[in-house]
């Protein structure tokens, strides 16, 4: 059914592919030039702040849009929302190990210095890592099952499981327990340490990674529509 | 280790902007050890290099990612030329 396949508004995927490039453009220059105050054991990795950080932010923006679409598949039955939910939360994933190799680099040389310590089990680090295999049991799922409808059907009843999951263990479990991430022992997100003016670059990156996020997703959802195409003009007759 | 709420400032001989975020890990111990090996070059200028390593990994991401993207666009390209109809599904490549 080509027809079932909707087109992505391309002006303004390439208006805001645009932006962010440029967004992103002066992200990197206000990080790594405003002047920021040093800590000890922190010193300049302070600036980590505008791109560890946003990592997570943005694998939870993704993981909550493949959320709202496999929701919708169910609702819809439509297979773009299949599409949509799967590749977000590809792009989600990428985001999340993204998330961990920067935080085990920022750990190791600041508070593990001399232990030698890549990994030590920070409570949040811990369910940062189980949150992705929880999403990589999703992409086991998917690849397991064969018939499209009932593959799309599961794993969406499965995303939106996994997706309830989310705030729990990034956000309720890590802050029972002491940890080197803010908001442990119940303090907000911000701790004391971070200046202001960090803000000035911090929020920007947020919105710069989450706008790259929606680049790259994008782009995947063009292509699996394509292909989707593709299959149904060779080969009109199999299922989808 | 915790992170420990601002109290006191510490009795620091440099009075700057930082200066009342130095007391926060003061409880924490700051090696003083001569760092060897891979310590030596990340901890070197202030510790930038870790950042710079940060940024890294995350280019190294999306530049995977771009790779990806590139071999799943070519195999179709592939497919389109030969006429045979991609596996059904939407797996990743």
């Amino acid at each position: 059914m080509p027809g079932a396949l909707p087109d992505i508004d391309l002006r303004r995927y390439r208006w805001i592919r645009n932006g962010v490039v440029v967004w992103m453009t002066a992200v990197l220059l206000g990080a790594f030039l405003l002047d920021i105050p040093r800590i000890n054991i922190l010193e300049h990795t302070a600036r980590n702040l505008y791109f560890h950080v946003p990592m997570w932010f943005t694998m939870m923006a993704a993981f909550f849009v493949s959320a709202y679409h496999s929701f919708r598949y169910l609702q819809t039955e439509a297979p773009v929302r299949d599409v949509r939910a799967e590749q977000a939360a590809v792009v989600g994933a990428l985001f999340g190990i993204l998330g961990l190799l920067t935080g085990m680099m920022w750990a190791r040389f600041t508070w593990y210095v001399g232990t030698g310590k890549w990994w030590n089990f920070d409570p949040k680090q811990t369910m940062a890592a189980v949150q992705l295999l929880i999403y990589g049991a999703y992409f086991v799922l998917r690849s397991s099952i064969e018939e499209p409808r009932k593959r799309a059907r599961i794993a969406a009843v499965y995303n939106l499981f996994a997706a309830v999951t989310l705030p729990f263990l990034l956000y309720v479990l890590p802050r029972q327990m002491e940890s080197l991430h803010p908001g442990a022992e119940g303090n907000p997100a911000f701790s004391d340490i971070t200046h202001p003016i960090m803000r000035l670059v911090f929020y920007p990156a947020c919105i710069g990674f989450i706008g790259l996020f929606w680049v790259l997703y994008t782009q995947r959802v063009r292509m699996t529509l394509v292909r989707k195409r593709l299959q149904d003009h060779l080969d009109p007759e199999p299922a989808l | 280790m915790t992170i420990h709420p601002l109290h006191t400032l510490p009795d620091s001989t440099q009075a700057g902007l930082s200066t009342p975020y130095d007391s926060v890990w003061a409880t924490a111990g700051v090696p003083t050890a001569e760092p060897v090996g891979l310590e030596r070059v990340m901890l070197a200028e202030d510790k930038l290099y870790v950042v710079l390593a940060v940024v890294l990994i995350i280019w190294a991401g999306v530049l995977v990612f771009l790779f990806r993207n590139d071999r799943r666009l070519a195999r179709l390209e592939r497919r389109l030329e030969q006429g045979t109809p991609p596996e059904p599904g939407t797996h990743l490549d």
